[in-house]
């Protein structure tokens, strides 16, 4: 138990470091501050919301909806996490040879795995959770029955999807490993998984109004949509500690299952991702010359192919671009009734004159959320010496890593764009102005991704899955993403509103983006370049 | 030539280089010797422009490391101790980019890369991924890759650590042949003997202080290079 402890607690140790942040004077202050900021940010985001959605529910005497609710929405965001980082967490991970090395038995190797996986997954839960457990306890008299249950859900909700995701995980990897080229047949499984999980959030209204349907009372139709959250609401209206001895027996006993039921498998696995296809040995070899950039550029968008988890995190939100755009093309009647309903109450004709201003928001949503630079300086790890040992100048390196991310996700805008262009028929203006938005904007989110980065390199993670889903710099990146969405997305609405007509809405976006963009490129050459050479690895 | 002149680095508190100022001459091999932690590897990462110092200057055929780095590191070559290579590259792929990266011809790269695979046996491991290699493959192919560009100063960090003995003794008549070109090997290693046989000139390095530095056989006289390195250590 005392080697579990210790074991736990170095491996623990190495990556709760992903969260702190150094400096020159490596101050623990300084250290803590910008996770804490962020936490703070993420958790009055989500308790504003709350609040607003608790103040009507309580009004009727079902205010504990809210905490089931929250714990249905932790578990589908919980499980898409799970299922794009479980093969790439669990499998091939750079500390596999020191601890298999040790004299520990293997099911404890695993359980160290799985309970890093879990901590993570803890943490990402927690940050929904605890929000909507302090709005309620704002709201609504509680007593200490509220905080042990409350206490115990925050510890146990991640077990069911981490069991799932971790099936998944172990299927992907498995069925991959059967194929001559690994990396593409996971990228593949793991969208198709991914794209289900889409469909079914999708069709929840229809599967929650058939169960609806069949249900006997609120608490009876939550326990039919999802068991931990109808334990949640009946524990916090009706506290019963049978009940929550139960869900706790159950949710232990399913992580004593998964560690068993993998221990047979798992290992077999492991060795099998780690197997490096040897080609026929042969004298012939191409030599082709390449100017520094174009080789710099090939390099990038080779190691981005390589790696499955930074394809599947980068191709999400661009896949989901295009998906809308032809859902929007194939259904646009829904769609305008979608926005008329939910957006903006304007008449659909007034809408489909603002097709163009949409297709804008969509472009900067699926842009910002898609920022593949936000790892490309910590997934150099070690080797990061080598290109500072080369006669480059270093913002010639930086700037090839944000054209590689560039040259992924231009194209795919540009067709969703030219669906969108032939089905609305968009004028000349239209149409450069949406071509220049759909470079200027991706261009941004990258120079943003790359700044952060450079600031805040993770260049000795265990995997790369830590580095593209769990480190700061993607954190951050996102985040600044999230606030810049917010804002484009609540001036093109005031905008509307305002009857601004499409033209001045676009070629303003094209302007203050511009700026935006100008103010980035100096930072980084001013800035960034420096931050470059203070990398240590 | 290489030039250190009086250069000092700090991390934190902690002085890992302190003043050290030598020179190394064309034609001549170079070797850089001192226990773990003394220093070795900071210095040379600081003069093949990965790590910054905090005073003095390091200059290469007469261009400074700190001034103009860019064609500082065009006369360079570095292999460092522990090769961590692009992995999921091909090993092929891996010295064509550090060739595009030195602007090399591609005849001039063509011959260099036929002529170096050939010498450490690794033509028909070329189109292999680096990530399948042992560590002595991948320093090969680190060595292939900085030998492909024809460097005037090659710098290596303890290049011998995982070599199999006819690599060793290939790389040692390969640097043989560049000091006679009048070029320069500047290398660190723990392995006295070649060190003492190899090159004409040494520095020895004690906890960021340099103890020694000047021809080799002024340096040991009439003693091993080990007894003197040992007595020094003391």
């Amino acid at each position: 138990m005392k080697k579990i402890l210790s074991l736990l607690k170095t491996c623990m140790s190495n990556n709760m470091s992903l969260f702190r942040v150094k400096n020159k004077n490596n101050s623990k202050t300084y250290k803590h501050i910008l996770p804490i900021i962020l936490f703070v940010f993420v958790f009055f985001a989500i308790y504003y919301y709350a609040d607003i959605i608790i103040k009507p529910l309580i009004k009727i005497n079902v205010g504990y909806i809210i905490l089931s609710l929250i714990a249905i929405i932790t578990f589908f965001l919980t499980l898409v996490e799970g299922i794009y980082k479980s093969s790439s967490l669990l499998f091939n991970c750079t500390d596999d040879n020191l601890l298999l090395s040790l004299p520990i038995k293997r099911h404890t190797v695993l359980f160290i795995r799985i309970f890093k996986f879990y901590v993570f997954e803890l943490l990402y839960n927690a940050m929904f959770l605890l929000p909507v457990i302090v709005s309620y306890t704002v709201n609504v008299k509680v007593g200490y029955e509220y905080y042990i249950t409350s206490l115990f859900m925050i510890l146990l909700l991640p077990i069911i999807p981490i069991f799932i995701s971790c099936v998944i995980g172990v299927f992907i990897s498995f069925v991959s490993t059967r194929f001559k080229l690994k990396n593409i047949a996971q990228i593949f499984i793991t969208t198709i998984f991914l794209l289900v999980m889409l469909y079914l959030s999708y069709n929840l209204e229809s599967i929650a109004k058939n169960i609806a349907s069949n249900a006997t009372s609120i608490n009876d139709f939550i326990t039919k949509m999802y068991y931990p959250a109808g334990v949640y609401s009946k524990l916090v209206t009706n506290f019963n500690l049978s009940d929550l001895l139960v869900f706790i027996i159950i949710n232990i006993l399913l992580f004593i299952i998964l560690i068993l039921l993998f221990s047979k498998v798992y290992f077999k696995i492991n060795s099998k991702v780690k197997e490096i296809k040897v080609n026929k040995h042969s004298k012939n070899y191409i030599v082709r010359a390449n100017s520094q950039f174009l080789s710099l550029v090939k390099k990038e968008l080779k190691r981005f192919t390589n790696t499955p988890v930074f394809v599947i995190n980068a191709a999400f939100g661009l896949v989901l671009f295009l998906i809308v755009c032809v859902f929007i093309v194939i259904k646009s009647d829904t769609f305008l009734n979608f926005i008329n309903q939910y957006g903006l109450s304007l008449k659909k004709n007034i809408i489909t004159e603002y097709i163009p201003v949409i297709l804008f928001a969509l472009i900067s949503f699926s842009s910002l959320m898609t920022s593949i630079t936000s790892s490309m300086i910590s997934l150099e790890g070690k080797s990061f010496n080598i290109l500072k040992s080369l006669p480059i100048k270093p913002f010639k390196i930086i700037f090839s890593k944000v054209i590689a991310a560039l040259i992924i996700m231009i194209p795919v805008i540009l067709i969703g764009d030219s669906i969108m262009f032939i089905k609305f028929k968009f004028n000349f203006f239209s149409i450069i102005m949406i071509i220049s938005l759909s470079i200027i904007i991706p261009l941004v989110s990258e120079l943003i991704g790359i700044i952060v980065n450079l600031k805040y390199p993770k260049m000795n993670a265990e995997s790369d899955t830590e580095i593209v889903k769990q480190s700061i710099s993607s954190f951050i990146s996102v985040l600044i993403g999230i606030v810049l969405i917010g804002i484009n997305i609540f001036v093109i609405i005031k905008c509307i509103e305002y009857s601004i007509s499409n033209y001045i809405i676009l070629f303003g976006g094209i302007i203050v983006y511009i700026i935006i963009l100008i103010s980035l490129l100096i930072y980084l050459y001013r800035r960034g370049i420096k931050y470059f050479y203070n990398i240590s690895v | 030539m290489i030039e250190i002149k009086n250069v000092t680095k700090k991390y934190g508190n902690k002085v890992a280089l302190d003043d050290i100022s030598f020179n190394v001459e064309d034609g001549e091999i170079f070797a850089f010797i001192g226990h773990n932690g003394a220093g070795k590897t900071t210095l040379i990462k600081s003069m093949v422009g990965i790590h910054d110092f905090d005073l003095g200057d390091i200059i290469i055929n007469g261009k400074s490391i700190k001034n103009n780095d860019i064609d500082c590191k065009k006369e360079i070559a570095f292999v460092p101790d522990n090769p961590e290579l692009y992995e999921n590259m091909k090993a092929i792929r891996f010295i064509n980019f550090i060739c595009d990266m030195y602007e090399i011809d591609n005849d001039i790269r063509l011959t260099n890369i036929k002529k170096y695979a050939k010498i450490f046996e690794m033509e028909d491991y070329l189109n292999d991924e680096i990530g399948s290699f042992s560590h002595g493959m991948k320093q090969k192919i680190a060595l292939i890759a900085a030998l492909a560009h024809n460097p005037n100063v090659l710098i290596m960090d303890e290049p011998f650590v995982g070599l199999d003995p006819k690599a060793i003794f290939d790389m040692k008549k390969i640097m043989n042949e560049m000091v006679k070109d009048g070029k320069i090997v500047f290398f660190s290693t723990h392995i006295l003997d070649v060190a003492e046989k190899l090159c004409s000139k040494v520095a020895i390095i004690k906890n960021g202080k340099l103890v020694k530095v000047g021809n080799m056989k002024d340096i040991k006289g009439d003693k091993s290079l080990e007894k003197v390195f040992l007595e020094l250590e003391k």
